[in-house]
């Protein structure tokens, strides 16, 4: 058998009432692997991304992470979670906690990791994305960018094995997206397993291993960044490219 | 033990031979030349006929010159504790039967050893009857019986003790006066006060010694409101929390009941909520202490409201916060203790402190079943003085407490629109919240904007279709 897929994706479906949002969507990432998932709105990438940590229930086919199906009813959702890292559009830092222990928080309630242990990861994660000087401030108090950084940060210390990032830099303001583009692109190098639902095309032809574009809840096109950007085979590929050009 | 005994026989030994010296002694003057018939005292209560000790009233004292005797001065001693002041005079009068008898002299006033004595210009004679009244003099602020002495001397210079009449007239009930009586009765001669209360609105409402004599018994009934209020609410609190989280489960039977309660507390007056609590229970066999029963049904009633305020306010929370802690692996419950409900507590404080608040001023409407609190007490007053001014008092007492509390209100309000930041909820719309439905219009806005996500994956699903049915 091939080397086991880090996340395995087979005939997803997911309906909302009568909408059909994802239609046998087939996707498989291995370890390591950097995947940016391109689309219009409404094409259902941000739903098949919720779908992989189950913020989405699933209206059909399988999810595989690291071998486990975890559309199994009987999977511990939790147990999961802990092994998969989100971050969020609008970031969901938790606005009573000051940095530092948005990052603690779930280290100490989840991996049970003392308080001094907790503390010490949660600066390295901040020193990281280079946010140290900033740990003992509440959110409110943070830029956009830079309550980005603390929400990687704070996925980061739950030692995740997938990082799902959902659009993390449309609610940015343009001169606040580098600073964390930046931090994503050195995640990527160390190796990390990232899925990446983005607009950012300079990103993702600079730092993806493969390239999805789906539209109308289904996979179109994926293909190396060369193969999708510069010789798309399907037409609507091809318009999707060039209205963002 | 020896010791205590030894000086108590000591001072039982020395009383008994006081009491023979002055037995020896004063006997033989003891022959009664006077008998004492009346001591009276004009009540100096406003609202009752009680005569006030340490407080001016009039003193009148009579007596009758006995057979076969004629006194030349008598000393009337007035009992320990009592004053004079400088503005108090005395008068005689001498008496033969109805007619009066031209003495002119003048009593005079010893203020150190609080006596008053008259010499007569020409001794008075047998079955006379000498009366002194004495003006402004104050009784010794006690609450007991309390007579007056009298030593007549004779014509021929010899001291008599004058006798007591057995009628019981001779005695005068004092009752101990408050400072804010004696504050009052002073008020009583101040001319600005006389003045003040010259014009008909001002005496109407703002009489001063009113105001000063119904401070005490107001405070207590606001103590008591107070109390109520203050068993009362938190109390409500975990009625509240408890059918809020009934209200965002899963369970529709759970749902169903928290509605039916809070519709129905909610849909209801206060006013009949109190009537069948005190009138109904006692039908059922159930007598509970007026003011336990009080309690309860404040909690019982404000609990609804603050089951609304909570289950808003944890809907308000906006579904991310869900999200983020649920995508970090915790679960339900730690993601309510930790994220959810401290993000809640700081959001429905003001609220919570505005249904206080409410609560403490609805305290009045137990007055209508007979509960002693706050209103009841001032309207005691208002129906013997006759004078709506117990009511002002009334509205200060409510007003010390919810002025500041309004204040407190309007900072955490501001506080909160600062320190809420990124997450909704902007400074403008705390503005808007001047009542109670105006709060849970606020809040219903915010819950229909902001989606639940109480259980796994679920809710946000529903969210979600929500939003994608609308497109």
């Amino acid at each position: 058998m091939a080397e086991q897929s880090m996340i395995s994706i087979q005939h997803l479906e997911k309906s909302f009432g009568e909408t059909k949002v994802l239609m046998d969507v087939n996707i498989e990432i291995q370890k390591g692997e950097v995947v940016v998932v391109l689309g219009p709105s409404g094409s259902g990438k941000s739903t098949m991304l919720r779908c992989i940590n189950l913020l989405e229930t699933p209206t059909g086919g399988h999810i595989f992470i690291e071998g486990q199906e975890i559309t199994d009813p009987k999977v511990n959702v939790n147990k999961l979670r802990e092994h998969v890292g989100m971050v969020f559009q609008q970031f969901n830092l938790f606005p009573h906690l000051s940095a530092k222990k948005n990052v603690m928080l779930a280290q100490m309630k989840v991996l049970k990791r003392p308080k001094e242990e907790a503390e010490k990861i949660a600066m390295e994660r901040l020193a990281e994305v280079g946010l140290a000087d900033r740990a003992d401030f509440l959110p409110a108090q943070l830029s956009g960018g830079q309550q980005q950084r603390v929400a990687i940060a704070r996925a980061l210390a739950m030692d995740p094995h997938v990082m799902l990032f959902d659009e993390a830099t449309s609610a940015l303001d343009p001169e606040l997206v580098r600073g964390v583009l930046d931090v994503m692109r050195e995640l990527a190098e160390e190796g990390m397993t990232m899925v990446v639902v983005t607009h950012e095309m300079g990103f993702a032809r600079e730092v993806a291993d493969r390239v999805i574009f789906m539209e109308g809840g289904v996979v179109v096109e994926e293909g190396t960044p060369e193969e999708v950007f510069d010789h798309p085979k399907s037409e609507r590929t091809k318009d999707f490219l060039g209205h963002i050009k | 033990m020896d010791c205590t005994l030894k000086s108590t026989l000591k001072q039982a030994l020395k009383t008994a031979l006081a009491l023979s010296l002055v037995l020896t002694f004063v006997m033989p003057l003891v022959a009664s030349a006077l008998t004492v018939d009346v001591t009276t005292a004009k009540s100096n209560e406003t609202s009752s006929n009680n005569v006030l000790g340490g407080v001016p009233t009039r003193v009148t004292w009579e007596s009758v010159v006995d057979e076969g005797e004629e006194v030349a001065s008598v000393t009337v001693s007035l009992p320990e504790g009592s004053s004079f002041s400088d503005e108090s005079t005395a008068r005689l009068t001498v008496l033969d039967g109805i007619d009066r008898l031209p003495y002119a002299d003048e009593p005079v006033i010893d203020t150190a050893s609080g006596s008053v004595s008259v010499d007569f210009s020409e001794p008075v004679t047998a079955g006379k009857r000498i009366r002194l009244e004495l003006y402004k003099t104050s009784l010794p602020n006690v609450e007991e019986q309390v007579t007056l002495s009298a030593i007549a001397t004779l014509k021929d210079g010899s001291q008599s003790t004058a006798a007591l009449d057995e009628s019981g007239n001779v005695y005068i009930q004092v009752s101990k006066a408050s400072t804010a009586e004696r504050i009052s009765s002073w008020l009583d001669d101040q001319a600005w006060c006389q003045a003040w209360n010259e014009n008909t609105f001002l005496r109407t409402f703002f009489k001063p010694q009113v105001v000063v004599s119904s401070i005490p018994t107001v405070a207590m009934g606001w103590l008591i409101s107070l109390g109520l209020v203050l068993v009362g609410f938190p109390l409500a609190i975990p009625i509240g929390l408890l059918s809020a989280f009934m209200k965002i489960s899963n369970s529709r039977l759970l749902k169903f009941l928290a509605a039916i309660y809070t519709g129905v507390i909610r849909g209801t007056p206060l006013f009949l909520q109190i009537y069948i609590a005190f009138f109904g229970l006692p039908m059922l066999g159930i007598n509970l202490n007026q003011y336990l029963l009080a309690i309860f049904v404040l909690a019982f009633n404000s609990g609804a409201y603050l089951c609304e305020i909570f289950r808003a306010g944890i809907q308000s929370i906006p579904k991310g916060q869900f999200e983020a802690s649920r995508s970090l692996g915790m679960t339900y419950v730690q993601t309510m203790k930790s994220v959810i409900i401290p993000q809640t507590v700081r959001r429905v404080i003001p609220t919570m402190t505005s249904e206080f608040i409410l609560l403490y001023k609805d305290t009045s409407l137990l007055a209508a079943v007979g509960v002693m609190e706050l209103m009841l007490y001032s309207k005691s007053i208002v129906a013997t003085t006759g004078s709506m001014t117990p009511y002002i008092v009334a509205a200060c007492f409510y007003l010390i407490v919810t002025l500041p509390l309004i204040k407190v209100v309007g900072i955490l309000e501001n506080k909160l629109a600062l320190t809420d930041g990124g997450n909704t909820s902007g400074s403008g719309k705390t503005k808007k919240r001047k009542n109670r439905r105006g709060a849970f219009a606020q809040m219903k806005e915010e819950v229909a904007s902001a989606a639940c996500a109480p259980e796994d994956g679920q809710p946000a699903t529903q969210a979600s279709s929500q939003e994608k049915g609308a497109q």
